[in-house]
């Protein structure tokens, strides 16, 4: 009978724990706040869940932000911040499963196509109407940069910004050559460097076309000058495709001849960005293209650590290039699942662009945590919880690349501001990449191709005009499609 | 009276008492077959985007999968180049693949049960097991460093190259680097040699567990006949491991399409037309291109073509030994 019992409360016991395992799977957190009043009103939300991608890490106290900022709004922040290997993947299947955040970061490859699909929400009436304090300060330039068609689905967090070309002025100096101004003396700089010895790198980058995200030329603008490896508009208004024509030919040369001469990194196909970094943090890289700012003095810090003596300076474009490119600036975007956008609008997008505490908080993170008042009207950073050796960079957004003009109570490492200054003297803007059911259904074969070519033009394993003639034959297909659409 | 032809029929009682009497029994078993059904057959319910057009706009549009489509989807897949090569690069990666592993897990199982000395043998063993449990991405950093061609584009400064280069150029091997994970002939040996190096010691654990199983007796009388090391291991060992390799061969055959990770981590646009395999494709098309419903059909194709493998090759062993496991 004891046995018996024993079965029955066994099986009871294992039947109740499953339907509590299927009762917890089947349960949902909550989003957004109180029910939305359409674009003209707007309440409060009680909570908001948010992805981030460039953002400090848990172990650095971003929990303490977020906790600040339900102190000082009320609000609940659920931040979720994926691995960045692994961020728009994440992102791409809580779309698919229906799950996305109410506000997510979203760069610019991603924002248009979202956008195209509809899981964003339109923004355009909120901007238009808020009455928030940041509206006043901050640069619409960013903000229009952001409209598709006139509509805006994601608002900036920082500027765009875009990769400028750093030299190791001590070895310029120690070689008695000036900054290069010309393709030819950029060129003889890159000789000068490898005649420096063995291990020498003149010049390394990760990949050749920016690992598919747009802009595609954007890490060796010295070579691909004129040509634009993507679709892009003529005057006219037609679309035509910039890696068939004669400029992206030349382009391939250059890289092609550059690299059999032994200036670009032989393992440039291979790279990453991390690879390139410690490349370039172990004294062996002459010029690396990188992203303009806070960068020009990491990458100068972490290099003295080999090479003490070691100088980076942001070179200004070379006369052939023309221009760096300003990429499209990450959005935070709201999507359609977010229960109440318009308050998240208000109560999360315009308070983090604000001038004052909110742009403190998600600029620089919490006082006394993350840095200290000194009493005299400025800031100074604290060190990273993880890293003593370093000071807190940032919360959220980078502040010296902050949209809005305010007082920042830290000052920049001047060698930031340098940077900063070289780059977007020489910058054009980026435009939103256009998208459409036809360019998304060809666009992963057709970079795959564009990868093929450029990659076996550079190692010789072909020609350049084989490499054309390859990609017209296994790409035309493609092409075609997307110049029909684009041009309809 | 009764004769020994008289059969004793005993009438089975009826499902539904039967069923009652074993009620607990089955009342243990409602959440291991509840999972079952929730984790294994509800998900199977997603085949039918293979036969529809569903991408991330028929999600946030809530307008759902659009099965006009039929099998345009699969019609789509046979004029795709990508799919084709993808193809291709599966069957020759996976089928080399396993007919290595096969081959070097069971020598180095026969090997690893030679050793005599307790300490040896469990020092080998845990040597050998250690790369399973490294991450491919720790694995691809690993071996491009040592794999690496080093820096310099013409091959003349070697002071970058990596430790294989270096030994090789050392001993007059080669006479400039080799870039063998960026060259079309060298890459999928290099992908063979570092799959082994990761997986071979994993491997072995299931045939020295067979191993431990054998009859000493059968050694015993080997010995006694006068068999030497080889002939007991050709005699007995591997006879007796043939099962053991079967059974594997065919799950692992089972498994021959899903060729991914190890894959996505070492690939690069000079080798695609080797490497790329199908999952590579379908993670390409499906993630990245959002187009749901073609990737499933991809996935389908998959899953149709891995079912026949089993089924043939249990079939085989079946017409070959007289029994598979299926």
């Amino acid at each position: 009978m004891k046995k018996n019992l024993l079965i029955r409360l066994t099986s009871l016991g294992l039947a109740v724990v499953t339907a509590m395992g299927m009762t917890a799977c089947n349960g949902g957190g909550s989003t957004g706040g109180a029910g939305s009043a359409g674009n003209e009103e707007y309440s409060k939300p009680e909570s908001i869940k948010m992805t981030f991608d460039t953002c400090m890490t848990f172990e650095n106290g971003l929990q303490d932000v977020c906790d600040e900022y339900q102190n000082k709004t009320g609000i609940k922040l659920e931040l979720e911040k994926p691995d960045h290997n692994k961020y728009y993947e994440k992102i791409t299947l809580a779309f698919a499963s229906g799950t996305p955040s109410d506000v997510i970061e979203m760069g610019s490859t991603y924002y248009p196509e979202n956008a195209n699909n509809g899981a964003l929400w339109d923004m355009t009436n909120a901007w238009e109407t808020t009455e928030a304090p940041a509206k006043a300060i901050i640069d619409a330039s960013y903000v229009d940069a952001l409209k598709i068609d006139g509509v805006l689905y994601g608002f900036p967090t920082v500027a765009g910004n875009g990769t400028v070309t750093y030299v190791r002025q001590d070895w310029l100096d120690s070689m008695g050559i000036k900054m290069p101004e010309t393709y030819d003396e950029f060129i003889e700089m890159l000789r000068a460097f490898k005649g420096r010895g063995s291990g020498t790198i003149p010049l390394t980058a990760a990949g050749l076309l920016n690992n598919g995200e747009t802009p595609y030329d954007i890490y060796l603008r010295e070579f691909y000058q004129d040509a634009i490896p993507d679709f892009y508009q003529k005057e006219d208004g037609t679309w035509v495709d910039g890696f068939s024509e004669p400029a992206m030919e030349q382009a391939l040369t250059r890289l092609h001849d550059a690299f059999a001469e032994g200036l670009i990194d032989g393992e440039i196909v291979t790279n990453k960005t991390s690879t390139c970094r410690d490349k370039v943090n172990a004294g062996l890289v002459g010029c690396f293209n990188y992203w303009a700012g806070m960068w020009c003095a990491k990458l100068e810090d972490a290099t003295t650590g080999t090479d003490p003596n070691a100088k980076f300076a942001a070179m200004p474009i070379i006369k052939e290039a023309g221009h760096y490119t300003e990429r499209v600036p990450t959005a935070l975007v709201i999507t359609n699942n977010c229960a109440n956008p318009r308050g998240v609008f208000e109560d999360l997008i315009m308070y983090s662009h604000d001038g004052g505490e909110g742009q403190m908080l998600f600029t620089h993170g919490v006082l006394d945590k993350h840095y200290v008042d000194n009493g005299d009207g400025t800031c100074t950073a604290l060190p990273y919880y993880e890293d003593p050796t370093k000071l807190c960079e940032k919360s959220f957004y980078a502040p010296e690349l902050s949209i809005s003009e305010w007082n920042d109570p830290i000052a920049l490492d001047p060698r930031v501001e340098e940077s900063l200054k070289v780059f977007r003297d020489n910058r054009t803007f980026a435009s939103v990449p256009v998208v459409s059911d036809v360019i998304s259904e060809n666009l992963s074969n057709l970079n795959v191709v564009k990868g093929e070519v450029a990659a076996n033009v550079l190692h010789g394993n072909i020609s350049v005009q084989e490499g054309m003639e390859k990609y017209n034959k296994d790409a035309g297909k493609y092409v075609e499609a997307i110049l029909a659409d684009l041009n309809s | 009276m009764a004769t020994n032809t008289d059969a004793i029929i005993v009438k089975k009682p009826p499902l539904g008492i039967r069923m009652y009497k074993y009620r607990y029994f089955y009342l243990m078993a409602i959440p291991v077959v509840v999972l079952l059904l929730l984790f294994f057959y509800w998900p199977m319910l997603g085949i039918r985007f293979a036969f529809s057009t569903y991408k991330l706009k028929h999600i946030t549009s809530g307008q759902g999968p659009d099965y006009s489509t039929g099998i345009g989807n699969f019609q789509k897949l046979f004029t795709d180049r990508f799919f084709t090569d993808s193809f291709r690069n599966t069957v020759i990666l996976s089928f080399w693949n396993l007919v290595f592993a096969t081959v070097f897990t069971v020598v180095v199982a026969l090997l690893i049960n030679e050793l005599q000395h307790e300490w040896g043998k469990k020092f080998v063993q845990t040597v050998l097991y250690l790369p399973h449990f490294l991450s491919w991405v720790v694995v691809a950093s690993i071996f491009t460093l040592l794999l690496s061609a080093g820096a310099d584009a013409t091959g003349a400064d070697t002071s970058t190259v990596g430790f294989i280069n270096a030994v090789f150029l050392k001993l007059g091997l080669i006479d400039k680097p080799v870039s063998f994970l960026t060259e079309t002939s060298t890459w999928r040996p290099a992908w063979y040699i570092i799959q082994r190096w990761k997986e071979t010691g994993w491997g072995t654990i299931i045939y020295l567990a067979a191993l431990s199983g054998i009859s000493p007796d059968l050694y015993e009388a080997a010995e006694i006949d006068g068999a030497g090391r080889m002939k007991q291991t050709w005699y007995i060992t591997l006879p007796s491991l043939m099962n053991t390799i079967l059974i594997v061969f065919i799950l692992n055959l089972a498994k021959i399409l899903n060729v991914f990770e190890s894959v996505f981590v070492l690939y690069n646009d000079l080798v695609l037309s080797v490497s790329d395999v199908i999952q590579t494709y379908t993670y390409r098309k499906g993630i990245q291109g959002n187009d749901y419903g073609y990737a499933t059909a991809i996935g389908l194709f998959k899953s149709v073509i891995s079912l026949f493998l089993v089924t043939g090759a249990d079939y085989v062993a079946k017409r070959i030994r007289g029994y598979g496991i299926v």
